[in-house]
């Protein structure tokens, strides 16, 4: 996009820069700037929706039929594994796009925010590995596991919030925390089915707010 | 200040466009140049000649840090650059609207 801009312009007069001019370069730059520098949220909601209503949704089916509760298949967990670990991937990769280059404050929070939940989720599989040594019951943990990673999430959105003064993610953050809370009610197999939906539809959802008013 | 009371510093295409961009950062952030230099489309020679002058009128703050080929240098708008930036703006609309449609967001 290089116009070949003298150096040496200097005055509107020397330009021959007219006002119309002038405010169609403000409002391209300003869109430019807005939609270059902002992370692509619908992509990264799209994306955790997916975790939840496949991944998710995927361990449900291995576990709905067991009674008493058991666990989920390997192949279940291993696929939620692998699901949430590209989504981690897509996670940084959307963001670095966006913010490369940019320093200061804002990078600063973001780095806190992410370390948090890294912190978080760190912790949520060292208490399930406790949880097991103390010999909770097969369903006590499957509905930690389901769970415990939302609550993180929720708490770390609603705590960021001081920082962001972001009302969307104060409110994700609040819903994350009540669905997690909830759903151990369902059971220990309903608790998967009862996160997938209630996670990943109104991620959907948001990520098509999103993008309308992008 | 020209006649038309649009600040000089501001009013050229390559300026606006950079102060336009730093101001779409929240305050306290900064660009690296090369980051700013993808975003206005600017040779490396130019954007360097109009940061100085927007840096002469106090209006941005280039910083520079390590040393060699690692060296980062960081553009920021300073708190009267873009209190210069409102006030061009709003030159700008009252221009506009005596002229007609079209006003700068």
């Amino acid at each position: 996009m290089n116009e070949g801009t003298s150096a040496d312009e200097g005055t509107g007069a020397g330009t021959g820069l007219d006002p119309q001019g002038a405010a169609v370069i403000m409002q391209e730059a300003g869109q430019r700037a807005r939609r270059e520098l902002a992370v692509n949220q619908p992509a990264i909601f799209v994306t955790w929706a997916l975790v939840y209503l496949l991944g998710y949704g995927t361990v449900w089916l291995s576990v709905r039929g067991q009674q008493p509760y058991h666990a989920p298949a390997g192949w279940a967990l291993g696929l939620l594994t692998l699901l949430a670990v590209v989504a981690l991937v897509i996670t940084a990769a959307v963001t670095d796009r966006a913010t490369s280059g940019v320093g200061g404050a804002t990078a600063v929070k973001r780095r806190v925010y992410y370390l948090s939940l890294a912190i978080g989720w760190l912790g949520v599989v060292t208490m399930q590995i406790a949880l097991r040594s103390a010999g909770a019951s097969h369903g006590v943990i499957g509905v930690f596991t389901a769970s415990s990673p939302l609550l993180v999430a929720g708490v770390v959105l609603v705590a960021g919030t001081a920082a962001w003064l972001n009302w969307w993610m104060f409110g994700l953050g609040l819903w994350l925390i009540a669905v997690a809370a909830l759903s151990g009610f369902a059971g220990p197999a309903g608790t998967w089915a009862v996160d997938a939906l209630a996670v990943g539809l109104p991620f959907l959802v948001l990520a098509g707010i999103r993008l309308i008013r992008r | 200040m020209s006649q038309d009371g649009l600040d000089p510093v501001i009013h050229a295409p390559a300026r606006l466009r950079l102060m336009v961009t730093l101001a779409a950062l929240p305050g306290g952030d900064h660009l690296s140049f090369t980051r700013l230099q993808d975003l206005v489309g600017l040779t490396p020679g130019n954007l360097l000649t109009h940061l100085r002058k927007l840096d002469e009128a106090g209006y941005v703050r280039t910083d520079k840090t390590g040393g060699g080929p690692s060296a980062l240098t960081t553009v920021s708008l300073t708190p009267a650059g873009r209190a210069a930036l409102d006030r061009y703006t709003t030159a700008l609309r009252q221009i506009l609207d005596v002229a007609g449609p079209a006003r700068p967001s």
